[in-house]
């Protein structure tokens, strides 16, 4: 049911249910406002928290809160749901003046900041909201900032991988570059692989004390659909710029063989003591190295396979011709 | 299917993303949304490749070659790429199978009076499945999983429908060809929809294929496809067959 109160819009703020007239009690329209307005606005508790933060941590800021809640309801659409991609580097709000929208920055942007602020923190306190609190404080905000996210610390370990895939991502793309120009020379397929594992797997270093703590909260079934579709960019990521073009299910075969050497990589790193991970590579080379035996072997069974089943083929066909 | 990243992955995620744009397009840092920025090079073609050395090399995992050139990828930023994938990716298993059903025709009829008619249309579908495969590689789309599928059931169409005859061939043709026209006829509407400009070429291709397939169902037609024994039974299983495989090979 959507009554309209008079002077009541689906946006207004909850303080302003306290003003409306009418029959029932203040407190049944108040439930009914703030639920009609949790309904519509899902990220509300977390906006208003944002807001709160930028007030506390920026005196010098003048807008009020209510304005500001006010300026968040009036242009709704423009990146409110935290699921929705960020527009560019300075969102459409209709900010309050010139000087106000330079300074606004989404949520997205000021969650970002904060986790990534909060990464140096991870080694003292691992993956929880204590180091996303400690990175809110080094940015100038307040503690409660955490509270923007979840408990557990899986969007900090999201971010952190995340992170990790865009700078393998630079990377690879400056090697390709380098090779297109011709300053180096192009790497063989296992080559190529191993370096790309291990450098990528190299990030993990500064973490690697709590990161077991990660890969389990990696697993969580809530973060599965997230962490997954971050594997398989990087590995996606990984074969193109190693060459690979295929088109048939070979693309399949080769991402898998990847994802099974970069997981099981990673495992024995976090078991790893050996002096500078040597153990980690040497077993990383003889999986990249395992894998192209295997591929070699498969494609001379494939070819044999293919040459029976045209035989077959044949045969069939020539007896049917034979029997009409 | 990244449904439950926080804002901040997804940022990243879409950071990334922008980073893969062919030389000199200068996106910006966050990609604009995908409906209304025009690509930067809307005339770069998919499939101009530059090869920096000597051809590609053999890989041990047989399938396609891993080649030393680079091709010039298209443009991430600014395309639907949800859309643009499916295009491509039921596009290209389409193509297959209808390879692999004319494979199974010739099978059968090669040495008939109807040879050399499939040959050609088995030779123009040939080209097709090649220029999917570029635009496969420019759109960075994953193939569908269901291939080893189609590979078999397209030749068996194909040779089972030959079996019944050359009428029965022809009849299969008309059938697969009206389907797929209609198909392409949908992706050139939901194309111009987006963006016209955006897509120019990839729409040039779709119609110059869905003009193709026309004249092959016209091909089957004028070889007495019709006059086949149960013509509208066989006509109407091979098309939802036909819709079936769109409807799996667009998700899966």
């Amino acid at each position: 049911m959507a009554t309209r109160w008079p002077g009541a819009t689906p946006y207004s703020p909850i303080p302003a249910a306290k003003n409306l007239p009418g029959g029932g009690t203040g407190q049944e329209r108040e439930r009914k406002v703030v639920s009609k307005g949790n309904q519509q606005y899902p990220p509300l508790r977390a906006l208003q928290a944002s807001a709160v933060l930028r007030r506390a941590s920026d005196e010098h800021k003048k807008e009020p809160l209510a304005s500001s809640s006010q300026q968040h309801f009036d242009s709704p659409p423009a990146g409110h749901q935290p699921e929705q991609k960020p527009q560019g580097p300075h969102p459409s709000y209709t900010g309050q003046g010139g000087q106000e929208s330079e300074d606004y920055e989404s949520e997205e942007q000021l969650q970002h900041r904060i986790l990534t602020a909060a990464l140096e923190f991870v080694p003292e306190h691992g993956w929880t909201a204590e180091a996303i609190a400690e990175g809110a404080k080094t940015l100038g905000l307040s503690v409660a900032a955490a509270g923007m996210f979840r408990s557990d610390g899986s969007e900090l370990i999201l971010h952190f991988v995340s992170e990790c895939n865009s700078k393998l991502s630079e990377l690879l793309q400056k090697e390709q570059k380098l090779v297109q120009l011709g300053e180096a020379e192009k790497k063989p397929i296992d080559e190529f692989l191993r370096d790309a594992v291990e450098a990528r797997l190299r990030m993990l270093i500064p973490y690697i004390e709590k990161w077991p703590q990660a890969l389990s909260i990696l697993l969580l079934p809530r973060n599965i659909p997230s962490s997954l579709n971050l594997l398989t960019s990087m590995i996606d990521d990984i074969w193109h710029y190693a060459g690979d073009q295929s088109t048939d299910f070979n693309w399949y075969t080769r991402r898998a063989v990847l994802t099974g050497i970069y997981n099981t990589t990673e495992l024995v790193m976090m078991q790893d003591s050996s002096p500078g991970f040597e153990d980690t590579w040497r077993f990383l080379g003889n999986r990249v190295a395992d894998a192209m035996a295997m591929s070699s072997t498969a494609s001379q069974v494939q070819s044999t396979g293919e040459a029976v089943v045209q035989g077959l083929m044949g045969a069939a066909v020539t007896a049917l011709c034979w029997k009409s | 299917m990244a449904a439950a990243a926080g804002p901040a992955v997804r940022c990243s995620l879409w950071q990334r993303r922008s980073l893969r744009c062919g030389p000199g397009t200068g996106s910006a840092p966050l990609p604009a949304r995908p409906s209304g920025r025009p690509a930067p090079r809307a005339g770069a073609c998919p499939s101009r490749h530059r090869c920096l050395s000597a051809g590609p090399r053999p890989v041990p995992g047989g399938g396609a070659p891993l080649r030393l050139c680079s091709t010039q990828a298209v443009p991430q930023a600014g395309i639907n790429k949800p859309v643009i994938d499916r295009i491509i990716r039921v596009d290209h298993a389409g193509e297959f199978g209808a390879n692999r059903i004319y494979a199974g025709q010739m099978a059968v009829l090669g040495r008939s009076s109807v040879g050399p008619v499939i040959q050609q249309m088995w030779n123009q579908e040939k080209d097709h499945l090649k220029k999917f495969n570029e635009l496969m590689v420019a759109y960075r789309v994953r193939p569908t999983v269901l291939l080893p599928f189609w590979n078999v059931a397209g030749f068996v169409l194909g040779a089972g429908s030959a079996l019944l005859g050359k009428k029965g061939a022809m009849a299969c043709t008309v059938a697969v060809e009206e389907s797929i026209s209609e198909h392409y006829n949908n992706q050139i509407r939901t194309l111009i929809e987006e963006d016209p400009e955006k897509y120019k070429e990839l729409l040039q291709v779709i119609k110059q294929f869905r003009d193709e397939e026309q004249e092959h169902h016209d091909i089957g037609l004028e070889h007495d496809a019709e006059a086949t024994p149960a013509y509208s039974v066989l006509k109407t299983a091979i098309q939802l067959g036909c819709k079936a495989a769109i409807f799996l090979s667009e998700r899966i």
